[in-house]
């Protein structure tokens, strides 16, 4: 009974996140002028998926071995690390959530700006 | 960047689906031993599920999304190298190898 609950819930979510990639993937193709076939978008959507499974499994693991119970952005960079366009561009991105909320930010460790940026980049630096 | 992204709440949805089922496996496997040792307030934090933070998952879903239209976009290239207007299985086939590698 309840694996039966858990299995419609997950069931749920696959469908949702599947027409998330359908409309992402179809704007990307229109972009590039072309069209895009059903079952490639189902693909695209399954792969997408199971890299989102993994990607839950890689930042508990990394929080974990960080000491936290909560995974932050960083652990989301580090998870692309072998990849250093990719781990670049994450790294902008999160820069550019940094910026345009510092009023969470400051709400949620309590310290100022100046300190926040310290212990970041002094995160930052063994992992780059 | 873009308006067409993943939404955040469904990512984190899928996170912590996946992070509880992975705690509710830990709890199986410490739990035959549980009965035995100490049950204590130490194994219940240690089985509790992860959590991310708000721009954690932002940012996850900023991954996600450079993970699908980099697959259309390497797919949409080899289409327009065989000359063809429409993405098909081939067409990702053929880029899916070294897609899985970068991410």
């Amino acid at each position: 009974m309840e694996r039966e609950e858990e299995d419609s819930v997950s069931e749920l979510l696959r469908d949702r996140f599947r027409v998330s990639t359908i409309s992402i993937a179809e704007a990307e193709a229109k972009r590039n002028d072309m069209e895009i076939s059903g079952p490639v978008m189902t693909c695209i959507a399954d792969l997408a998926f199971k890299f989102t499974e993994q990607l839950a499994k890689d930042l508990e693991l990394f929080a974990q071995h960080a000491g936290r119970k909560t995974a932050n952005m960083e652990d989301v960079i580090l998870s692309a690390h072998r990849n250093e366009h990719l781990a670049a561009l994450l790294r902008s991105f999160s820069n550019d959530l940094k910026a345009r909320e510092p009023q969470s930010e400051r709400k949620r460790k309590k310290s100022s700006k100046k300190e926040d940026q310290a212990t970041t980049s002094v995160v930052h630096i063994p992992d780059s | 960047m873009e308006e067409n992204t993943f939404e955040p709440d469904l990512v984190h949805a899928i996170f912590k689906l996946v992070w509880s089922n992975r705690a509710l496996e830990r709890q199986m496997i410490e739990g035959t031993d549980a009965l035995d040792c100490e049950v204590g307030a130490g194994t219940s934090k240690k089985n509790r599920p992860s959590s991310a933070n708000g721009n954690a998952v932002k940012l996850s879903c900023e991954l996600l999304r450079n993970f699908v239209t980099e697959a259309v976009q390497r797919a949409a290239t080899i289409a327009e190298a065989e000359g063809v207007s429409k993405i098909e299985a081939t067409h990702l086939e053929r880029v899916l190898p070294q897609l899985l590698l970068d991410f």
